[in-house]
């Protein structure tokens, strides 16, 4: 298998645009074409990750579409759908592309515009993740498991509502450092939590969970380019390794695992990931978790294996997850405030941990990282992709 | 009008499943009974909706998954004004969602 280098990265702002999905998506394409400097390389292979086109933005066979604006021609063009997991699904297929000797440049970009439709049209998208007759049915949606699976950890493992703010406080607080975010906005615990009006700016939307414990319907693309070490290399650049990538697949109605407090195909992908790269979690220097839910962050970060299954609040609570602790979560501001256009998702944690690793991340940058951990969560928890990003001299 | 809720048994190791699936989970049988979803059990997690999907003018949806006494679990819309962890609840079937004029039926958890 060869080995696998990023050289290029870019993203769009995520938020609101009034672009068209395409438009989006070129948006990004060019900025981390323009990243890798390709010179005489041409790309082989594109990797589109969407979730929602045929259904949001009436557009199907959008890896062509993407090809024609960029004009790529002859290139090879696919799309990828897995649900919230698209992103880092597409890029898998990228690596593979390149680890087999398919393809020697490969663009992978993902992208969703999710405002062109209203909120309830955008949760009912989503919801349409779930099992159809033992779920859907009786109206449950992304946020209704989320607020379950949130209950019950609470009740088993001593997080309090405090915990979720924090995760909710922390992202936040970095997506004020991240020009790409959706959401800039500085909160507290007072303002969302204990203050009189706190039931009227933070209302529940599944208890326990409030609207800040969710993360905002976004529109957005980012995009990277691979190509293997010998041409990156070549191309001069700094050497952004592929360490391993781990997936996993789970239950889809969450009330058949054994135990719904735990997210398997997290724990399965993220040792995956870590046994193709050699690495184990202590090796960790930064981490992009998909924290669509605050309370996933917390339940990712102890099934990835930085913390003990029910400690990862402890850890938060503790600073050792904000930027300057030992172990940064979501510097970019996570999905909670960088935003969650579902299929960029993926690509986008990608490229905020190439930044990280290169040094290159601004404000929020991670002092000397070296190693770095993404996971990508689909459904809820069904399908899980998991990477580890390395730094070499 | 069909006002039950199935699962399934193997026809080859008996294990029951809610929902069924086309592989059994236990022994790869392909060969199912319709089992009827119904009794006693306890809630294991609910939560209220207030952020309400298509279809449903209310205040808030309660939702909840139960364990039911025959070691099935099951998702559906818990009818109890004063839900707990651990409560005591038994299956009802009826209206969980109008679309498009069409009723559809489902289980509603009430207290024993």
């Amino acid at each position: 298998m060869r080995e696998v280098a990023i050289i290029g990265a870019g993203m769009t702002k995520f938020g609101r645009s009034d672009l068209s999905l395409i438009e989006i998506m070129s948006e990004a394409a060019i900025r981390a074409l323009e990243d890798a400097a390709l010179g005489d390389q041409k790309v082989d292979s594109v990797y589109v990750a969407n979730m929602g086109a045929a259904r949001l933005n009436r557009q199907t066979a959008i890896a062509s579409a993407l090809v024609d604006q960029l004009n790529l021609f002859p290139a090879m063009a696919e799309a990828v759908e897995n649900g919230p997991a698209s992103g880092a699904s597409a890029f898998k297929n990228g690596f593979q592309a390149i680890a087999s000797g398919m393809a020697d440049v490969v663009l992978v970009t993902g992208g969703e515009r999710m405002r062109e439709v209203n909120n309830l049209e955008a949760t009912d998208f989503v919801a349409s993740m779930s099992h159809p007759q033992a779920e859907y049915i009786y109206g449950v949606t992304l946020p209704a498991l989320a607020g379950m699976f949130t209950r019950l950890y609470m009740d088993r493992y001593g997080v309090t509502a405090k915990h979720l703010a924090l995760v909710a406080i922390k992202n936040h607080a970095n997506a004020l450092k991240n020009p790409y975010a959706h959401i800039h906005q500085a909160i507290t615990i007072e303002g969302i939590l204990t203050a009189p009006e706190a039931v009227v700016n933070n209302p529940y939307i599944a208890d326990p969970l409030r609207l800040y414990d969710c993360c905002p319907v976004s529109d957005g693309a980012a995009a990277l380019v691979l190509t293997t070490r010998e041409i990156a290399e070549k191309l001069g650049k700094p050497i952004v390794k592929v360490g391993g990538i781990g997936q996993a697949t789970d239950t889809h109605a969450v009330h058949e695992r054994p135990d719904p407090t735990e997210l398997t195909a997290v724990k399965i992908a993220a040792q995956k990931a870590f046994q193709m790269a050699g690495i184990g979690p202590q090796d960790i220097d930064v981490a992009e978790l998909h924290d669509a839910f605050t309370i996933l962050e917390i339940a990712e970060s102890e099934e990835a294996g930085f913390f003990p299954k029910g400690e990862g609040h402890n850890a938060l609570e503790q600073g050792v997850t904000s930027l300057g602790g030992k172990l940064p979560i979501n510097p970019s501001g996570g999905l909670k405030a960088k935003g969650h256009p579902v299929g960029a998702t993926g690509v986008a944690q990608l490229v905020e941990l190439t930044w990280q690793l290169r040094g290159a991340a601004g404000d929020r940058q991670v002092e000397g990282a070296k190693n770095a951990f993404a996971c990508n969560f689909g459904g809820f928890g069904n399908n899980v992709v998991t990477t580890v990003l390395m730094r070499e001299e | 009008m069909e006002e039950k809720v199935y699962g399934v048994q193997c026809k080859t190791c008996g294990k029951e499943t809610y929902p069924a699936h086309a592989v059994c989970p236990n022994c790869g049988g392909h060969d199912f009974e319709p089992l009827e979803i119904t009794g006693e059990g306890k809630v294991l997690t609910y939560t209220d909706v207030y952020a309400l999907p298509l279809d449903y003018a209310l205040r808030y949806l309660r939702l909840a998954i139960v364990e039911l006494d025959s070691g099935l679990r099951a998702t559906g819309q818990l009818v109890d004004d004063d839900p707990k962890i651990g409560k005591r609840v038994r299956t009802t079937v009826g209206v969980v969602r109008e679309t498009g004029g069409r009723k559809i039926y489902g289980l509603q958890f009430v207290p024993v």
